[in-house]
């Protein structure tokens, strides 16, 4: 990183020699990274035909996240990976598997009877496979990310908060 | 039952890493024979044509575990080492022995691997699914049709579990998502 703010913030976080930066991994992590996350979103989505799933993208998309923090510093990633996009990805995972289930019974279905959704578009039960999939792997990334940031940053808070 | 060679190569390679896991003082190179332990099972997982299960074992297993365990590390004392291995009292090692053989006990009631008469391959579920799978949900990944539709109830409680789970370690570290 050549901004001087970063740097400083990150000695503080993290432990000495965690984040050592190199040209060599941030120029490789670069240009690997945005495969890995379409390779993520391939075995979600395609997870349907092939070998794979939500599960398993998921995993995959939030390792994406780790290897940028190993190349860029856990803190600087941190910043720029805001809260709540981690926490919308995990609730809004759920919410989307609840929601296609109602969904169903709003059609007057069963909770999860993807045929319902045959009345609204073709092959319904497919597409409401890959959402169901598409939400999973959201659930599983938001999950892997939270408890990489949450390790990563120590477990001072809990002093902290016993002591206030 | 025959083993091919590289069966007998991968079951030997899990087995080394897994007694090294155990055995091994340096927390830091138990840690690195788990993870070859696991990226070994989801090779074996692959030759047993358990592929879904595979690439779980091996994104979970050998990607995601050993980071979280090299970062929990990473933030611990690690204390000196003086020698390469553990030492084994024999109250331990007579106990291991004794669960290695109750375990080992059961493995001549397993069928086959590709036994067409075993009882999982000829149950009524399991043929419904393999036959009615495409024409009900047009997925042509079977496990896939059974995981989201068949049983997605079941795959909704799993997520949520897993959600659940976070959001406890979460409060209970008393910590903001991203602190």
């Amino acid at each position: 990183m050549s901004t001087g703010d970063a740097d400083p913030a990150a000695g503080d976080d993290e432990g000495p020699g965690l984040y050592v930066e190199s040209t060599i991994i941030m120029t490789t992590v670069r240009l690997v990274a945005p495969f890995i996350l379409t390779f993520a979103l391939f075995i979600m989505f395609h997870g349907a035909d092939s070998p794979g799933g939500g599960f398993q993208g998921g995993v995959i998309a939030g390792s994406v996240v780790m290897m940028l923090a190993f190349a860029y510093g856990i803190d600087s990633t941190r910043q720029w990976l805001d809260v709540r996009v981690v926490s919308a990805l995990a609730s809004g995972g759920v919410f989307a598997f609840v929601g296609i289930g109602l969904g169903a019974m709003a059609l007057g279905g069963q909770f999860l009877q993807y045929a319902e959704f045959e009345a609204l578009f073709g092959h319904a039960i497919k597409y409401a496979i890959e959402l169901v999939e598409l939400g999973i792997g959201a659930i599983v990334a938001a999950v892997a990310i939270g408890l990489f940031f949450l390790l990563a940053a120590g477990f001072d808070g809990v002093a902290e908060g016993d002591s206030s | 039952m025959t083993l091919s060679l590289i069966e007998a190569v991968l079951l030997v390679f899990v087995l080394g890493c897994a007694v090294g896991a155990a055995l091994l003082k340096d927390t830091l190179a138990a840690v690195m024979a788990f993870a070859a332990y696991s990226l070994g099972v989801s090779v074996l997982w692959l030759v047993l044509q358990a592929p879904d299960v595979g690439l779980t074992e091996a994104a979970v297993g050998a990607g995601i575990m050993t980071v979280l365990f090299l970062l929990a590390l990473s933030n611990t004392a690690s204390p000196d080492v003086d020698r390469l291995f553990e030492s084994i009292g024999w109250q331990t090692a007579a106990l291991v022995a004794g669960f290695v053989l109750l375990v080992g006990a059961t493995v001549p009631a397993l069928p086959a691997i590709g036994d067409p008469n075993s009882a999982v391959v000829g149950g009524e579920v399991t043929q419904y699914y393999l036959e009615n799978a495409y024409d009900q949900t047009e997925v042509k990944n079977a496990v896939t049709a059974v995981l989201a539709a068949y049983r997605g109830f079941d795959t909704l409680g799993e997520g949520v579990v897993v959600f659940s789970a976070v959001v406890v370690t979460l409060s209970v570290l008393r910590r903001e998502v991203v602190a």
